[in-house]
């Protein structure tokens, strides 16, 4: 996409395009209508509007009776293209397999509004747009037909009919093409609303239509970053220092057989933890072919700058320091930043939490630790750069965030937007890794070097070993029973890293917003509660968005301690969970999930069953695991039951998939996940020691979806899925264990020495 | 610079490699363009770059592509024309993949499985690809029936 247009603010929709003529957009072909829709994106940094007013996505349909559906968002698997179609052709009235789902780019607005990145993240895509696509298709469909009107010559609304992008003039039975009135309808000025299909016709929405992306998924065709093939290209291997915040002494030569070693810097903005701005941290180098440039990097002997206090960067050590701002945190203000961690208050309810604590008839006072964990997506980093000095940038990446990454070229290469062309390739997987531009920057600085076009590879060592992992963190619960098992009292502090903080966001009163997720706002009933959280500044280590958040390592707390209770007052934890829930959709879709899973079933002895409840981005899940034993280096998964209330279900099929997936990721990272350092260098590079499990290790997965409400309201938040099969299994498969076993895990992962061979 | 003969989806093919010991899969992907064969680990256990090497399924990021030469190697594009073997078939009918990146090696083991006499469900127990998108159960679903 060449477009680069601003819309005014109120103006959601606006025809772009002429009749018959040269598009506007850039498209090549026939004439038509064209709409510009502006689609709001998850906002990037804690507190900023989400508001946006870049176009970023855009419906044609031609002459010929095309329907094309350019979308700025990133498809990294989760299939929300052919979502957000068929939510555009409910209200379009056309088949969604007829629509061509074409990859947007970025766009920059002038003046560029605050939070208008396009941005692939937050389980969003769906979630954000759907009444915008509905109103888009409804409109559309309305020019369309008013156009026919005017053609006929009739002016009676009711005197048509719309059926797969044909409208019939009911009275005589003629019928016009959208195509064949395209052009025309192209004229004229989009209203401002049109009506909508009821929920109760709906023909797309609720159904599950094949992928589109699919068929190039199974005969090697898809083209992925890693794919991308420019002429005259040549091959360069990232080498990081492997120590946390290094930098590179002296100016490597060019060994023989190498094209060159090109020196690459983490760019301003791009810095993150102990890897400082500025920091030459890595060189790439450059060959005729991936191979010989990483057989290159290999064997190039480089000299660091070693942070002072390397030998100090262990794993063990970090926890202890997390400790510590545990017990001694102090109190966030803005003129203190404690080396240590600063306490922020997340929620504190009424009365003294802490004093009721120490009172109650029934005290649990229990520790959890989590990992740092990478995202091990299953595309390593990459990006392809073409710059021309003083010509051009043109840049393919396989990125979450298109819009950052036209942000951060422009400010390396100095181009303007014109100049700089960002190609959203395919992800193979995201995970939230593609959300940072780091890779990017590293290739345009490469590209910059070399005046020749260049695909930067990270090997997998690298990509594990240089991460932006999901944050370590330790967690404190106290949590007060009475005799009677009211939960009186719930006083929950956990310490990690600020994500947000790393990223320069600054943090409102209550803390970063995505550490604390899943430990907030939760909706049992306690007496009084206390939630607190501690910023932890003692760790270098980058950290990131690893999907789900913090709501994949709160909710595993929560939910083991909700068991823990249970099993304290002698209780059936799904019916503790009952006894102590009041909000209606979480009873719903825990009851579905206990139900689907035949909860109260005898099992076989040996296996056992845990369950656990939670909520990330408006979509409540509960699951049920079911285990068949235990043994020194797995546990055997039989059966995972998720219930899953996301408001409004767009795709049966595609929440089917994306839950499953989020299982598995969960599963992965819950039995094996972590990464640890050793003077400050990543121990785990590569599946050797970081496990994957295999076909024959996966249990049956059974999705529930719960039903959607007879008629969506605009005012409800619909729900995201594509992170949402990951927080609730942790402690699902936990509790299963404590109910075989009798050991409660209380840090993760299970099996820290797991490998792998082939 | 040598010069090898590899032949690749039934065509001779002339390829100069800088290094013999360059794996298959780069010169696959590099010389030839033939990218749908994937990078997972390059340590011979997820099973991204599987091709065939004599109709057997082989991992090609730790084979030289010196012992290729004289084999017939099939990658993911010459595995069918028009993507009518019946693993792509059933592929597409259960709509298997997600992000897609595994599925050229998955569906490479597969077939191999096939080539070796495997049926249906017994298949599965000759495929050890990674899949971390979740995949899983339902490429079960399509290997039911091949």
């Amino acid at each position: 996409m060449d477009t680069i247009t601003s819309l005014p603010r109120r103006q959601f929709l606006g025809t772009t395009a002429g009749a018959a003529g040269a598009l506007a957009t850039g498209f090549s072909g026939v004439g038509g209508l064209t709409l510009g829709l502006v689609l709001p994106e998850r906002a990037e940094a804690a507190g900023s509007n989400a508001g946006t007013t870049a176009v970023n996505t855009w419906l044609t349909i031609g002459t010929d009776d095309s329907i094309t559906l350019t979308i700025g968002s990133s498809d990294m698997g989760q299939g929300s293209f052919q979502t957000l179609a068929q939510v555009l052709c409910e209200d379009l009235m056309v088949d969604p397999t007829r629509v061509a789902l074409v990859q947007g780019g970025p766009t920059m607005a002038t003046p560029a509004p605050i939070g208008s990145a396009i941005s692939t993240g937050g389980s969003g895509v769906v979630r954000n747009n759907y009444w915008k696509m509905r109103d888009a298709g409804a409109i559309a469909r309305e020019m369309l037909v008013s156009a026919a009107m005017a053609r006929k010559g009739d002016g009676t609304r009711g005197n048509y009919s719309v059926s797969n992008g044909v409208i019939t003039h009911t009275p005589t039975g003629t019928t016009l093409s959208y195509g064949a009135v395209a052009a025309s309808a192209a004229l004229s000025t989009p209203p401002a609303s049109a009506p909508l299909v009821p929920d109760s016709a709906f023909r797309c929405i609720g159904k599950t239509f094949p992928r589109a992306d699919i068929p190039s998924k199974v005969d090697g065709s898809a083209v992925y970053g890693l794919d991308v093939r420019v002429p005259n290209m040549v091959y360069a291997v990232i080498k990081h220092a492997p120590t946390v915040g290094s930098t590179l002494v002296g100016t490597p030569a060019t060994p023989s057989g190498m094209l060159a070693v090109v020196p690459v810097k983490i760019w301003a903005g791009l810095g993150r933890g102990g890897e400082l701005a500025g920091n030459v941290n890595a060189v790439a180098v450059v060959g005729t072919n991936t191979w010989d440039a990483w057989q290159g990097a290999r064997r190039l002997s480089l000299r660091w700058t070693l942070p002072a206090n390397a030998a100090n960067l262990n794993t063990a050590r970090f926890f202890a320091d997390a400790q510590a701002a545990m017990t001694q945190a102090v109190p966030y203000t803005a003129a203190v930043q404690s080396p240590l961690g600063s306490l922020y208050t997340v929620e504190a309810g009424a009365g003294d939490p802490v004093g009721q604590f120490s009172q109650a008839a029934i005290k649990l006072d229990v520790s959890y630790s989590l990992p740092y964990v990478a995202h091990a997506q299953f595309e390593v980093l990459n990006c392809t750069v073409d710059h021309v000095p003083g010509v051009k940038c043109e840049v393919w990446a396989p990125t979450q965030v298109a819009k950052s990454a036209l942000t951060i070229v422009m400010a390396i290469t100095g181009m303007t937007a014109a100049q700089v062309k960002i190609h959203t390739t395919l992800l193979g997987g995201g995970l939230g890794r593609k959300l940072e531009v780091d890779f990017i920057s590293q290739a345009v600085q490469v590209g910059m070097a070399l005046g020749r076009p260049v695909k930067l590879m990270w090997p997998r060592e690298e990509d594990f070993a240089h991460d932006q992992y999901r944050p370590m963190a330790l967690m404190r619960v106290r949590a007060g029973m009475s005799r009677s098992g009211t939960i009186d009292s719930w006083v929950y502090r956990s310490v990690s890293q600020s994500i947000g903080a790393q990223r320069g966001a600054t943090l409102p009163a209550t803390g970063d917003g995505q550490a604390f997720e899943g430990a907030n706002a939760l909706p049992y009933n306690f007496g009084t509660r206390l939630v607190e959280w501690v910023k932890f500044n003692a760790s270098p280590v980058p950290v990131g968005y690893w999907r789900s958040v913090g709501a994949s390592m709160n909710t595993f707390v929560v939910e083991s301690v909700i068991d823990e209770l249970a099993a304290a007052y002698g209780q059936d934890p799904y019916q503790f969970r009952r006894t102590r829930l009041s909000n209606p959709r979480w009873l719903a879709v825990l009851d579905a999930a206990a139900s689907a899973a035949g909860w109260n079933n005898a099992l076989p002895a040996g296996s056992a069953r845990g369950i656990a409840i939670g909520s990330a981005f408006n979509t409540i899940v509960a699951q049920v695991v079911e285990i068949s034993g235990v043994t020194t280096s797995s546990i055997r998964i039989s059966k995972v039951t998720v219930a899953v209330d996301c408001y409004l279900p767009v795709s049966p099929g595609g929440i089917e998939q994306q839950i499953t997936g989020g299982v598995v990721h969960a599963i992965n990272a819950t039995l094996f996940g972590r990464q640890t350092f050793t003077n400050g260098a990543a121990d785990i590079k590569n599946f050797n020691r970081s496990r994957m499990i295999r076909m024959n290790e996966m249990p049956a997965v059974q999705v529930v979806i719960l039903p959607a409400p007879a008629a969506a309201d605009r005012g409800m938040s619909i729900g995201g899925i594509g992170e949402l099969g990951v927080p609730t299994f942790a402690p699902a498969l936990a509790n299963a264990v404590f109910r075989l076993k009798g050991t409660r895990q209380r840090s993760l992962p299970f099996f820290p020495n797991a490998t792998m061979s082939d | 610079m040598p010069t090898l003969t590899l032949n690749v989806n039934g065509v001779d093919r002339q390829v100069t490699v800088n290094d013999t010991n360059i794996p298959l899969l780069w010169v696959l992907r590099d010389h030839l363009g033939l990218t749908g064969t994937k990078y997972g680990c390059g340590i011979e256990i997820c099973g991204a770059c599987t091709v065939h090497v004599n109709g057997q399924p082989q991992k090609s990021c730790d084979m030289d592509v010196t012992s290729a030469v004289g084999k017939r190697i099939t990658t993911i594009e010459g595995l069918s024309a028009n993507r009518s073997h019946p693993a792509q078939v059933a592929w597409i009918a259960k709509q298997v993949p997600q992000c897609g990146w595994c599925q050229s090696g998955m569906l490479m083991s597969v077939a191999g499985a096939m080539n070796a006499g495997h049926h249906g469900a017994s298949i599965a127990n000759e495929v050890n690809n990674v899949c971390v998108c979740g995949t899983y159960p339902r490429i079960k679903q399509a290997l039911v029936g091949l």
